[in-house]
C-alpha cells in the first residue's frame, strides 16, 4: 500500500456549456480516499457520444466546471488497505461509473451497473459532496469495483473505448443470447457500431448485419466483421429484410435516421431491439401496432457489469477485436469534440494525457 | 363430410362509424367453401375491445357494412373433405384470426398468429376479396387451423372472452417465463386483466400484483388470484413497487393513465412490460433513459398459437380460470358496445346468438 504524493489532479475542463469545445486546463479535487478506493494514474481517455452530449447541455444541466471522459486507462499509483484486486503498477480502466451502493440487491448481485445509486464518472455528486471529475485528466479516484485490469495483450489505448463503447454493445449481445444461429443486426457504424460488428462475430453470430445511411461505411464493415452490408438510402431495403434478425443494437437516432417501424419489420418473431443510442429528445412516438405484427421488444441496457467487462477484454483478446482510433494529444480535446460531434471520426478518439 | 343446408348467413353489422352503436340484422355471403374449411354454428360471441377500436374508426378504416366480434363459440355443422380436427357436432372456437398463408416459416413453425398475411375475423380481405365478417352473427367459416375444441368441462359461454382477451395475456406470460420465481404485474382489470390475473396465478407466479387507478376493483382482484393490489391513484406507488416485477401485462392506454417511466421504474434488471392495450394513438413518447436504468424492455403481442390456445384452455380448466361475463341477447349489441366503451363492464359481455 503505497502512495505516489507526486500524483496531480488536474484535467481539461468545459466551462460554459455555449463554448462546448472551449477547454481549461483546472485543477480538481478528487473524493476522499477511502479504503477500497485506488488511485489511477491516466495515460489515455477515449471520447465517448456522451461526452458531447454532456457538455452541450443536451442531456440536461451540468456542474461546471466540468471534465469528462469516461473510456480510462492508466496505472494504478495507489491502493486503499481494504483493496483485494489490484496493487500499484497495475495496467487498469474504468469506464462510465465510478461507485455504487454497494448494497443493494443488484449490487450485490452482479447488476452494479443497475444500481439505482449509480455514481457516474462525471458530472455526479458523490455522498460527501465531492463532484466526480472524468478522464480527460491526469488522474482518477474511485472504488475498485468500478477498475477492471488490462489483459497484457491489450494496449491501452486498444482499451480505452471498449470501457464505454466496447462494454455497451457487448452486454446486451451477451444478455440477448448473440451466438451460433443468431442473426444479428448493427444498426450505425460508429463507436459503438463498430465494437458491436466485431462483437456478434467473435460470438459466432451465424449473421452479422450492418446498416449505414450510405456506401461509405460498407468496406469497413465487411472488415469489421459483417456477413452483409444495407444501405438504407436505398429502396426495398425493409422488404429484403424483413425477418431476418434475432437482435438489434441500435446506435443512431431514430428521430433522424430510421424509423422504429422498419427496424421491428426486420425483426423475427419474439426478436429485440437494444436503444444504445441516447438522444437528447424521446423517442419518436411508437405505434403499439407495430410491435404486435411480430411480438417484437424494444429494449435499453446500460453499460456491463464487471464481470461482463473482464469477459469482453479477454473475448477481445482471444478474437482479435480491434479498436479503430485516432489518437491526438489531450490539448487537442477542442478539435476532437468538434469532429465526434460532425460524426466525421473513424470510430473513435483517444486522447493521450499530456499535462 | 355433411353440409347443413340450413344454415343462415347473417348478423348484426354497424354501417355507420359515426353510429357505431347503430346495429342492423343483414345477410352476408362467407368466403368461399375450401378443402380445410369448417363452417361453425355460432351460439355466443363475447365483445372485445378491438370491436370497438373498429366500429367507431380509431383504428381506421372499416368495410362497411361490417359485423364485428373475434370470441365466437358454437358447433361444427359442416367440415370440408381434407379437414383432419373436427366432425360435425364438435364444440368449438374461434378468434381473433380465421386465416394465414399456410407456407410461410412462422406458419410452419407454429406461430401462425405472426404470419404477415394474416386474415383478421373481421374487416380483412380474403384473397377472393371476400371482406372476413365477425361472430355478431349466425355462422363462421374458417380454415381448421384457426378453429380450437373447447374443453367439455367448459361451457361455451365461458371458452367465448378466452377466444381473444384470454390467449392475449396467456401467450405473453407464457413466452416470457411467467411462473415460479416470478413476480408478474398487471396494469388495468378489465376484460384482459382479469384473465390475467387467474392465468397469472394458474402458471405459479410467486406474486401476481394488479394494478388499477382507484379501489373499485380491489376484492376482484384478489378473489381473481392477486396476492397485491396497488392504487395508481395513491402517493409513493412507485417508490414502494420499484424494483419488484419481472413481467408487467399492460392492459390500458398510457397516454391517459400511468406514465411508461412509471411503469419501467417497477421492474427488475431486464424485466419487460408486454403492452397489450392497441389505443387508437400512438404510444406517448419514451425517452431512451426511462430504458437504460433497469434495462428493461417494452414488448408487443399478437393473441397467441392454436398450440398456446389448446394448453391455455387445459390450464383454465385444471386451475378453474372463470370468465366473468354478463350475457345480453345479441340483439342488445349496442348496448353492449355502449357499455365497453364506457368501461362499465365487469369484465366481458358475451353476446347469445338469437337470430
Amino acid at each position: 500500500m503505497s502512495s505516489n504524493t507526486e500524483l496531480q489532479w488536474k484535467g481539461y475542463a468545459v466551462h460554459d456549456t455555449k463554448l462546448w469545445d472551449e477547454f481549461k486546463v483546472t485543477d480538481f479535487k478528487p473524493k476522499g480516499m477511502e479504503d477500497k478506493d485506488v488511485d489511477i494514474k491516466i495515460e489515455y481517455c477515449g471520447i465517448c457520444g456522451s461526452d458531447i452530449h454532456t457538455i452541450t447541455g443536451g442531456w440536461g444541466d451540468i456542474i461546471l466546471p466540468l471534465i469528462p471522459g469516461h473510456e480510462i486507462t492508466g496505472h494504478v499509483v495507489r491502493v486503499g488497505p481494504k483493496v483485494t484486486e489490484f496493487k500499484v503498477g497495475d495496467r487498469v480502466g474504468v469506464g462510465a461509473q465510478v461507485g455504487s451502493c454497494y448494497d443493494c440487491q443488484r449490487c450485490k448481485s452482479g447488476a452494479e451497473n443497475y444500481c439505482l445509486k449509480p455514481i457516474h464518472s462525471y458530472n455526479s455528486v458523490y455522498p460527501d459532496g465531492t463532484v466526480s471529475q472524468g478522464g480527460y485528466a491526469t488522474a482518477i479516484r474511485l472504488n475498485e469495483l468500478f477498475v477492471f485490469p488490462i489483459p497484457d495483450a491489450l494496449s491501452l489505448e486498444q482499451a480505452s473505448p471498449m470501457l464505454c463503447a466496447g462494454i455497451t454493445a457487448y452486454s446486451p449481445l451477451r444478455t440477448n443470447g448473440a451466438g451460433p444461429g443468431k442473426s444479428v443486426g448493427v444498426i450505425g457504424i460508429g463507436g459503438i457500431g463498430h465494437y458491436g460488428l466485431q462483437f456478434a462475430k467473435a460470438m459466432k453470430c451465424d449473421r452479422v448485419v450492418a446498416f449505414s445511411h450510405s456506401e461509405n461505411k460498407k468496406a469497413d464493415a465487411l472488415a469489421l466483421g459483417a456477413t452483409d452490408f444495407v444501405n438504407t438510402g436505398a429502396k426495398n431495403w425493409v422488404e429484403e429484410w424483413t425477418d431476418t434478425l434475432d437482435i438489434i443494437l441500435c446506435t443512431v437516432d431514430v428521430s433522424h435516421h430510421i424509423p422504429l417501424s422498419d427496424i421491428f419489420a426486420t425483426l423475427k418473431v419474439h426478436g429485440r431491439c437494444i436503444m444504445l443510442a441516447l438522444p437528447d429528445d424521446a423517442l419518436p412516438p411508437i405505434q403499439a401496432f407495430s410491435m404486435i405484427a411480430s411480438g417484437v421488444l424494444l429494449g435499453g441496457s446500460h453499460i456491463g457489469s464487471k464481470a461482463e467487462i473482464v469477459e469482453m477484454l479477454d473475448l477481445a483478446v482471444r478474437e482479435g477485436v480491434k479498436s479503430y482510433i485516432e489518437l491526438l494529444p489531450m490539448k487537442e480535446v477542442g478539435k476532437a469534440v468538434q469532429g465526434m460531434k460532425a460524426g466525421k471520426v473513424r470510430y473513435r478518439y483517444v486522447l493521450k494525457v499530456d499535462i | 363430410m355433411s353440409a347443413n343446408t340450413e344454415l343462415q348467413w347473417k348478423g348484426y353489422a354497424v354501417h355507420d362509424t359515426k353510429e357505431w352503436d347503430q346495429f342492423k340484422v343483414v345477410d352476408f355471403k362467407p368466403k368461399q367453401f375450401e378443402d380445410k374449411d369448417v363452417d361453425i354454428k355460432i351460439e355466443y360471441c363475447g365483445v372485445c375491445g378491438s370491436d370497438i377500436h373498429t366500429i367507431t374508426g380509431g383504428w381506421g378504416d372499416v368495410h362497411l357494412p361490417l359485423i364485428t366480434g373475434h370470441e365466437i363459440t358454437g358447433h361444427v355443422v359442416r367440415v370440408g373433405p381434407k379437414v383432419t380436427e373436427f366432425k360435425v357436432g364438435d364444440r368449438v372456437g374461434v378468434g381473433a384470426q380465421v386465416g394465414s398463408c399456410y407456407d410461410c416459416k412462422r406458419c410452419k413453425g407454429g406461430s401462425e398468429n405472426y404470419c404477415h398475411k394474416a386474415i383478421h375475423t373481421y374487416n380483412s380481405l380474403y384473397p377472393d376479396g371476400t371482406v372476413s365478417q365477425g361472430g355478431y352473427a349466425t355462422a363462421i367459416r374458417a380454415n381448421e387451423q384457426f378453429v380450437f375444441r373447447i374443453p367439455a368441462e367448459l361451457p361455451l359461454e365461458q371458452a367465448s372472452p378466452m377466444m381473444c382477451a384470454g390467449i392475449t395475456v396467456y401467450s405473453p406470460l407464457k413466452t416470457n417465463g411467467a411462473g415460479p420465481g416470478k413476480s408478474v404485474g398487471v396494469i388495468g382489470i378489465g376484460g384482459l386483466g382479469h384473465f390475467a390475473l387467474q392465468f397469472a396465478k394458474a402458471l405459479g407466479s410467486d406474486r401476481v400484483v394488479a394494478f388499477s387507478h382507484s379501489e373499485n376493483k380491489k376484492d376482484d382482484a384478489f378473489a381473481l388470484g392477486a396476492t397485491d393490489f396497488v392504487n395508481t391513484g395513491d402517493k409513493n406507488w412507485v417508490k414502494d413497487w420499484s424494483d419488484t416485477l419481472d413481467i408487467i401485462l399492460c392492459t390500458v392506454d398510457v397516454s391517459h393513465h400511468i406514465p411508461l417511466s412509471d411503469i419501467f421504474a417497477t421492474l427488475k434488471v431486464h424485466g419487460r412490460c408486454i403492452m397489450v392495450a392497441l389505443p387508437d394513438d400512438a404510444l406517448p413518447g419514451i425517452n431512451a433513459f426511462d430504458m437504460t436504468t433497469s434495462g428493461v424492455l417494452l414488448g408487443g403481442s399478437h393473441i397467441g398459437s392454436k398450440a398456446e390456445i389448446v394448453e391455455m384452455l387445459e390450464l383454465a380448466v385444471k386451475k378453474g380460470v372463470k370468465s366473468y361475463i354478463q350475457m345480453l341477447p345479441m340483439k342488445e349489441a349496442g348496448k353492449a358496445v355502449q357499455g365497453v366503451k364506457s368501461g362499465k363492464i365487469r369484465y366481458r359481455y358475451v353476446l347469445k346468438v338469437d337470430i
